[in-house]
């Protein structure tokens, strides 16, 4: 749906570079996660997308065509910096919104109505956002982001501000947009959100993609093949040709339970066999790492 | 196009909304009489009213020395003196008694130096003077009598002469006093007006780009519009606002003059006969005819038309400057630095226009009124004297020349400015901007 290629953005004359060669492919109807650290480049491109600043260099395009005003309407962005006018009444501000992205009134108030549902909050409508808090804001922040029904959402570290309820009432929500064929963009720096959301992801570290693809995939290359095993009724002779076999660490016992980390690059089912001979199998699972251990590998690689 | 309107119905909603506004434009007329009432109270207070009397052995006074507004001054036979002056100390209703002594063989000197004013209360500078000078005016007639000159001539002596102006360049009617009063006047309040509303809504509309930064609105919007049609928006929902409390403003006026119009005629109805004489040196109704003919009797359209377009390109070119400066700034602290740029040559405009009250047609009148930066209060000041065409189309075509150009700059530095959070723009930077 949205594809970037070679975008070089530069502050300062050229001084200090926040985007250098970058390049990626959002599927339609995915979530693809943009992560870094602060100040790695990801809301530079988030701006470029969004036309507030433009590439020096590269191009962007949308559903095949490249980027240009026109997309606007199409795109909803809720920034990290979340802001909405204070002495505005809820229902105001959000047919104001509606209205500068291009719909007209009664098409804004329907979506309204219709979000103020689904997110339990029509009683607001007649507040003004100073009489609100902080999370009730931020939900108002999100109709905001998807009132015009965008075909591509662009959230800017979407949960930070929420509780877990909260947080996890929008994240069902953004879900089912992309099920509905939304694309959407996720750019944080937590880790633990792209695992449970994106279908997608890029590792942006000092204004370069380190690497992207499928959360799967680039998890399954970082993996060391290391399993973690806990046996019960161990034969002792088959234990010790194990240790022999196999590199093992981290091994602790406890109430007649052997549990242990080791590394195989052979076949698994080999592993199995020998295992299934010197005990009980309690638990075998193969150590995939985390996004964190990921990023970090990735970064420091 | 329709984003700019929206931004302007926003902008223009919210502000007339607000309590303040609608406190600000209903009351502030109000404080303003009341101020007036309250000063006009506080001098009138501390006013005297003093009773004299007077024993006058010389007999030059009687019937020449009249009681003013604040003292009045009672005749009484010399006989009295004595238990008078005894008695002043206790004496209710008279505040001082003055003596004058004869006159002997016209000698001035010995009479002025022998008139005294007992008084049992102090008595303000202003009172002494008032009365000496009651005084010195009567022995002045009376020493010019000595000298063998009739009455008559005397006053005679005294009348004014009034200068009476004509520029032929213009039109053959003379210009009365008035007529020159009533123009500086004209010219002092457009001025003024024009001035005040520059500056008022000008941070008005600074005030509520920073309100967008820092709220961090302004991403959202500016993922929505362009940042110029954010701005443009701005100023012409702020010039709105500043029409809207102009009309209420007027509206008021109007309708209070009308009110006082009704209650002066009934006044002067109620007038006792003996005061008509006095009334009729003042006569307000032929002043009012004669102002309003006077004013109707200038080139008003013109004007009126010249007032409105120095008005809204001049409030256009400061108004995008401050809503760069808002934009460049992270809160109003820091705006102060810059507003210099914006205030002081309004301030040159402003008080190097009072001496274009004094020569309308003077090279400061014509350099104030043609450079853009003053232009919008000069120009102003100038018209109801009467400018030449050519200099009003040159000013008028570099005022919008440099509008432009401004709005231009402005839309560069607010484009870049109100995306930069936590650090104020220097000087270097913005040039940066502006060149980019």
């Amino acid at each position: 749906m949205l594809k970037a290629e070679n975008i070089k953005k530069t502050y300062n004359a050229g001084k200090k570079i926040a985007l250098q060669d970058f390049s990626i492919d959002v599927p339609t109807a995915s979530i693809y996660g943009l992560l870094g650290p602060n100040g790695a480049g990801k809301t530079s491109f988030i701006r470029i997308i969004n036309q507030i600043t433009q590439a020096d260099e590269g191009k962007v395009w949308i559903d095949g065509k490249e980027l240009n005003p026109e997309h606007i309407r199409n795109i909803g962005y809720m920034p990290e910096e979340r802001g909405l006018y204070k002495n505005m009444t809820v229902g105001d501000q959000l047919l104001y919104f509606g209205e500068l992205k291009g719909m007209s009134r009664a098409e804004a108030l329907s979506q309204a109505k219709f979000w103020f549902e689904q997110l339990n909050i029509d009683q607001w409508w007649k507040k003004k956002l100073s009489e609100l808090s902080k999370g009730m804001a931020q939900k108002i922040q999100f109709v905001v982001t998807v009132l015009h029904r965008p075909k591509l959402l662009i959230l800017d570290e979407p949960f930070s501000g929420f509780d877990p309820v909260n947080a996890n009432l929008i994240k069902d929500q953004i879900i089912r947009l992309k099920n509905e064929g939304t694309t959407i963009i996720l750019s944080t720096h937590r880790m633990e959100s792209v695992e449970e959301m994106c279908d997608f992801v890029a590792l942006i570290n000092n204004s370069k993609k380190v690497l992207d693809g499928k959360v799967f995939d680039v998890r399954e290359q970082f993996k060391q093949n290391v399993f973690s095993v806990v046996l019960a009724d161990t034969n002792s002779d088959s234990l010790e040709e194990l240790t022999r076999k196999y590199q093992i660490e981290n091994m602790t016992t406890a109430n007649g339970l052997f549990q242990f980390e080791l590394k195989n690059s052979e076949n698994q089912n080999i592993l199995l066999q020998d295992l299934l001979k010197t005990g009980t199998i309690r638990t075998f699972n193969e150590k995939i790492p985390s996004m964190n251990e990921v990023f970090i590998n990735a970064v420091q690689s | 196009m329709k984003n700019i309107y929206l931004i302007t119905k926003r902008e223009f909603l919210t502000q007339v909304k607000k309590k303040s506004f609608i406190i600000l434009t209903i009351l502030a007329p109000l404080l303003m009489v009341g101020f007036g009432v309250l000063i006009g109270f506080m001098f009138k207070a501390n006013e005297a009213e003093y009773h004299f009397d007077v024993v006058d052995k010389s007999g030059l006074f009687a019937g020449q020395l009249k009681s003013t507004k604040d003292i009045t001054y009672t005749f009484v036979p010399a006989n009295t003196e004595n238990s008078l002056a005894k008695n002043l100390k206790d004496l209710k209703g008279t505040d001082g008694l003055l003596i004058i002594p004869e006159l002997k063989d016209t000698n001035f000197d010995a009479l002025e130096n022998g008139t005294k004013l007992l008084t049992n209360k102090k008595i303000g500078m202003d009172t002494k003077v008032a009365v000496s000078s009651d005084l010195s005016n009567i022995l002045k007639k009376e020493k010019i009598k000595q000298l063998g000159i009739k009455e008559d001539r005397i006053v005679n002596l005294d009348k004014n002469f009034k200068l009476i102006s004509q520029n032929v360049t213009e039109s053959d009617k003379p210009e009365s006093d008035l007529a020159f009063g009533i123009k500086t006047a004209l010219s002092m309040g457009l001025m003024y007006v024009v001035f005040m509303f520059i500056i008022i809504y000008g941070v008005r509309v600074m005030r509520s780009v920073l309100e967008e930064k820092n709220n961090r609105v302004v991403e959202i919007i500016i993922s929505s519009v362009k940042p110029f049609e954010l701005m443009m928006g701005k100023i012409l929902g702020v010039t709105l606002v500043a029409l809207t409390q102009f009309m209420v403003w007027i509206a008021m006026s109007v309708t209070a003059a009308i009110f006082l119009n009704t209650g002066f005629s009934a006044m002067q109805k109620n007038i006792p006969a003996g005061e008509e004489n006095m009334m009729k040196n003042l006569d307000i109704q032929q002043i009012a005819t004669e102002v309003s003919h006077i004013l109707l009797d200038m080139n008003y359209v013109g004007i009126i038309g010249v007032f409105v377009f120095f008005f809204l390109f001049g409030y256009i070119f400061y108004s995008s400057m401050y809503a760069a400066i808002g934009s460049a700034v992270d809160n109003e602290t820091e705006t102060q630095q810059f507003t210099l740029f914006a205030v002081i040559p309004l301030m040159l405009g402003l008080y190097g226009s009072f001496t274009i009250m004094n020569n309308p047609d003077g090279p400061m009148a014509f350099w104030l009124s043609i450079i853009p930066f003053t232009s919008p209060v000069a120009m102003i000041a100038r018209i109801p004297f009467g400018v030449p065409l050519w200099q009003i189309l040159l000013s008028i075509s570099l005022l919008i020349a440099s509008t432009l150009l401004m709005v231009y700059i402005a839309a560069k530095i607010y484009r870049v400015g109100i995306l930069m959070y936590g650090n104020k723009a220097t000087l270097k930077e913005i040039w940066k901007w502006i060149r980019s």
